[in-house]
């Protein structure tokens, strides 16, 4: 018998409370949160089953603001206390004197329900299923090869009920699926240890986790390869990104400098980021979507209302727009974009990518590679960070290039980028574009990991600091 | 609620044990100088275990439903590892101060006044001061069928302060981060102040990277994170259960320098990591890792000291919906005897380090790592001459520990680990 999930509150009672609530405020806004979260996971640790369970989680984010205060908020889990803690948040707006007034930038009212695709409801899959289907794509990295001595697979889902309610009237229902599969596999060999890594997240349900054997394969062809693959040598060199690391590329070189939060109080850096200034060649255009379809980033509203929207950052080389919440437009006098984004009902929404994008170029990774003599293919990302300024982004395994062809396997590079020199050193962008559909996330004020997807095509990079071994 | 959930879960199962967390967090957070919000969020969360029929079983939930919670607890155990836990009996658990009466009486009024006295020393020309002060008050309870009901309260409060300067087209972005039981005193909050301006004006001059080459680099306490996190994996008893720790074989081995020493400590009075037992009832104790560079124990859960044949060392914790797992509680890095001017002055040419990117986004417990500089500095006869950028650290955290030329005489606390700064000879550097 399927794992059924237990009786939900009516719907049309929490969305009574919810307007109750509004209108029982003082505040000059009013705006909540609520979320019912179902969700079960499963996981394997070598050849061990480390447990498979089901979760529930419920809770609530309220905001209220007034004017000459800042914002006063309580989140809560559990769903009964409504108006106590609307009464909460409002009272702490009001311990939160302001100088300077704390504006919203008006979005259009919206009384919408979204459900979308469940694509095979997780709910109604008995957990025994979600933990064999695991146990045959963890066998699948066991068995690939002797030296994998250790894997880490992983299989989680959730189905979120979503509300939304703010004091301008918009009243908002999301049902909300997501699902996400991953692997590592370790292989190990006299002394050396190597991770090989793969994972998918989608915001789908159980039919789009099936036949992903090659993706737990690879993961542990991968950490085996690795195992006997060079260090590339320390120094600069001319390198491809294959498009998962061009995306992550682009969302720390670029992206998070468009999160209009890091300008909006901040002159200097409002003059460094000026709209209209160029950065990087002119074949260069990048955006950040967040209503592009079936993408993990991606949904029909952010945690403010505002509908999400494609926003395009920069453009044939110059910068000409960046991402907002409803305060930051309006301290920039610009339009909300859609990107006030919360983690959960534990967070407020905070400015987040949702899907960063390098526009396409022209040629194919043949021709991006032909004139190289030395050169690093980086493939695959493991992660990035930014400090706005420099930024690093690393890849999960490379390739050395030599006489404009592909060569040995390397082990993952850690590669050093800066805004304005690095921008300057792409030198070729391809027409290969693809977006992709990997799991992790992003993080920014402690709200870790925020779905976000990229997408780019294979790009080129000329004088790139590559770390490294010194002779 | 969870006299009822041990009750009824004992009554059904071989053994069982039930976890409750509740947390009451008031946050307020400036923006560029300017308060911007006043937060509160409230949390209450079960974790329950069940061993039953040979399979251990578990559920996580923030509803107030048991008869959900145990029905989620028994149907995972029906599907789960078979493995033999033992839960641990009643005992006495050792005094340690985890929460302080006075964090509780913090009203918001308190942190905002506490913040904007932070705000106004930290204030100087072109730089920007994010802040977050935060206050938390909370309680862990325990009981498991063996008898054992154990429950101690917790509270911490944390500064945590970030400096945003763009001068043209240069960003320097530093942070600093203290928590304790209770409010930071006067002269801890001076302290952090000094540690953040004094990192602004090292960078007021640029430094051209140093020639590339094998080079002594001090490490700060937040800089060293790349040294600490590959040892933090492989001392973890789930990496030396599956076989990939490389410190797996070396117990009682010396491996590092002699003057480095590593200590989990939950007695630490006043700590953020500060506990008198763990997640699953075993009792606190100190636990040596390394001990003058000799690797002595790793630490361990209930399930994989079952699994590994070792015993708890009292390390397991678990979050409301997940099984436990090791982890640490305060790690402390022993302290050695030098000043920072005299860790310095053991450099000729090198850098100080205080913020690497990317760590811990690679194969952090293989040890290699080769991360560009976030925040650095070149050091010449000694003297900080100015903030490099372009350049990349590179090197093997396991070997490079083996070469420590001197430890600072403080250490400091990062959250829940303490950290002096420390000097490593042969660190591979290289610029663009």
């Amino acid at each position: 018998m399927p794992d059924l999930p237990h009786l939900p509150m009516p719907e049309s009672d929490l969305r009574n409370s919810l307007q109750d609530a509004i209108r029982g405020s003082r505040a000059d806004f009013t705006e909540i949160r609520l979320e019912r979260v179902w969700s079960s996971a499963v996981a394997y640790r070598g050849s061990n089953l480390e447990g498979a369970t089901t979760s529930l989680d419920a809770g609530g984010f309220v905001r209220c603001l007034n004017r000459g205060y800042g914002w006063g908020a309580a989140s809560f889990t559990g769903l009964d206390r409504l108006p106590a803690m609307v009464t909460r948040a409002h009272e702490l707006s009001l311990a939160s004197l302001r100088d300077t007034p704390l504006q919203l930038a008006p979005v259009p009212i919206r009384i919408d329900e979204v459900r979308l695709d469940l694509d095979g409801d997780v709910r109604g899959v008995a957990l025994a299923d979600k933990q064999a289907l695991l146990e045959r794509l963890n066998d699948e990295m066991l068995a690939a090869d002797r030296r994998v001595t250790d894997t880490q697979a992983a299989y989680h889902d959730e189905v979120t009920e979503y509300w939304f309610a703010c004091s301008d009237g918009s009243m908002i229902y999301q049902l909300r699926p997501h699902v996400t599969l991953s692997a590592v596999a370790v292989a190990r060999e006299d002394g050396a240890v190597e991770r090989g890594l793969e994972s998918i997240g989608l915001r789908r349900g159980w039919h789009s986790v099936q036949n992903q054997e090659e993706l737990f394969r690879n993961a542990a062809k991968r950490a085996v390869g690795l195992l006997t693959a060079p260090r590339v040598k320390g120094g600069t060199y001319p390198v491809v990104l294959d498009p998962r690391l061009a995306g992550v590329f682009v969302h720390e070189a670029l992206g998070h400098l468009c999160e209009a939060d890091f300008v909006a109080e901040n002159p200097e850096a409002q003059a460094m980021m000026t709209i209209g200034r160029r950065f990087g060649p002119d074949f260069l255009t990048v955006g950040d979507d967040g209503s592009a379809a079936g993408l993990r980033g991606t949904l029909p509203y952010d945690d403010e209302g505002t509908p999400t929207q494609n926003t395009l950052l920069v453009q044939n080389g110059v910068l000409v727009g960046r991402l907002h919440s409803r305060e930051t437009a309006a301290r920039l006098g610009e339009a909300p974009t859609g990107n006030a984004r919360a983690l959960s009902f534990r967070h407020p929404p905070l400015v987040r990518l949702t899907n960063t994008y390098v526009a396409n170029g022209r040629g194919t990774l043949d021709e991006l590679l032909r004139d190289i003599k030395l050169g690093v293919y980086a493939c695959d990302a493991l992660g990035g960070q930014t400090l706005l300024e420099d930024f690093s982004f690393t890849s999960g395994y490379g390739y050395m290039i030599r006489d404009g062809r592909l060569a040995e396997l390397v082990k993952p590079v850690v590669l050093a980028g800066n805004l304005f020199s690095t921008l300057d050193r792409i030198d070729r962008i391809a027409g290969d574009f693809r977006w992709n559909q990997m799991g992790g996330g992003c993080g920014k004020g402690g709200q870790v990991p925020l779905p976000v997807s990229e997408g780019a095509p294979h790009i080129r990079l000329r004088d790139t600091l590559v770390g490294g071994e010194i002779e | 609620m969870i006299e009822l959930l041990i009750e009824e879960a004992s009554r059904r199962a071989d053994a069982a044990d039930v976890v409750m967390k509740t947390d009451e967090t008031l946050t307020v957070a400036f923006d560029s100088g300017r308060l911007k919000s006043t937060s509160s969020a409230q949390e209450c969360g079960f974790n329950l275990r069940v061993l039953h029929g040979g399979r251990l079983g578990f559920a996580g939930s923030t509803g107030q439903d048991p008869t959900a919670l145990l029905d989620a607890a028994f149907a995972s155990a029906r599907l789960g590892p078979q493995v033999a836990i033992k839960l641990p009996a009643p005992a006495p658990l050792p005094a340690v101060r985890t929460h302080s009466p006075r964090a509780a009486t913090l009203t918001a009024v308190d942190l905002i006044q506490l913040g904007r006295g932070m705000v106004d020393r930290l204030s100087i020309d072109g730089v920007k001061v994010n802040l977050v002060v935060e206050r938390s008050i909370g309680s862990v309870r325990l009981a498991n069928s063996r008898g054992v009901e154990g429950s101690y309260d917790v509270s911490t409060v944390s500064l945590s302060a970030e400096l945003v300067q763009v001068r043209g087209d240069s960003v320097l972005i530093t942070g600093d981060y203290v928590a304790a039981t209770d409010s930071p005193t006067l002269a801890e909050m001076e302290t952090m102040v000094e540690r953040l301006l004094q990192r602004i004006t090292w960078a007021r001059r640029d430094a051209a990277p140093p020639k590339s080459g094998n080079l002594p680099v001090c490490f700060t306490p937040a800089g060293s994170a790349v040294l600490l996190l590959p040892l933090q994996q492989a001392c973890s008893g789930k990496a030396v259960l599956q076989g990939i720790s490389p410190l797996a074989d070396q117990v009682n081995t010396p491996r590092f320098s002699s003057s480095f020493t590593l200590v989990d400590d939950p007695l630490a009075d006043g700590r953020s990591g500060s506990r008198p037992m763990d997640d699953e009832g075993v009792p606190s104790r100190r636990l040596s890792l390394i001990e003058q560079g000799v690797v002595r124990n790793f630490i361990y859960d209930l399930e994989t000291a079952a699994r590994a044949g070792a015993q708890s060392t009292g390390h397991g914790r678990r979050s409301i919906f997940a099984k436990p797992q090791p982890a640490y509680s305060n790690l402390v890095v022993e302290p050695g005897h030098h000043t920072l001017k005299e860790l310095l002055a053991l450099i000729e040419d090198g850098l100080l380090v205080d913020d690497l990117l990317g760590v811990g986004q690679g194969n952090v417990i293989g040890g290699a790592f080769s991360q560009p500089v976030g925040l650095a500095y070149r050091v010449e006869k000694g003297e900080i001459v100015g903030r490099v950028k372009d350049a990349a650290v590179a090197g093997n955290a396991y070997e490079l520990l083996g070469r420590v030329a001197g430890l600072g005489d403080q250490a400091q606390w990062i959250g829940s680990m303490a950290v002096p700064p420390l000097v490593i000879e042969g660190v591979a550097v290289v610029g663009a």
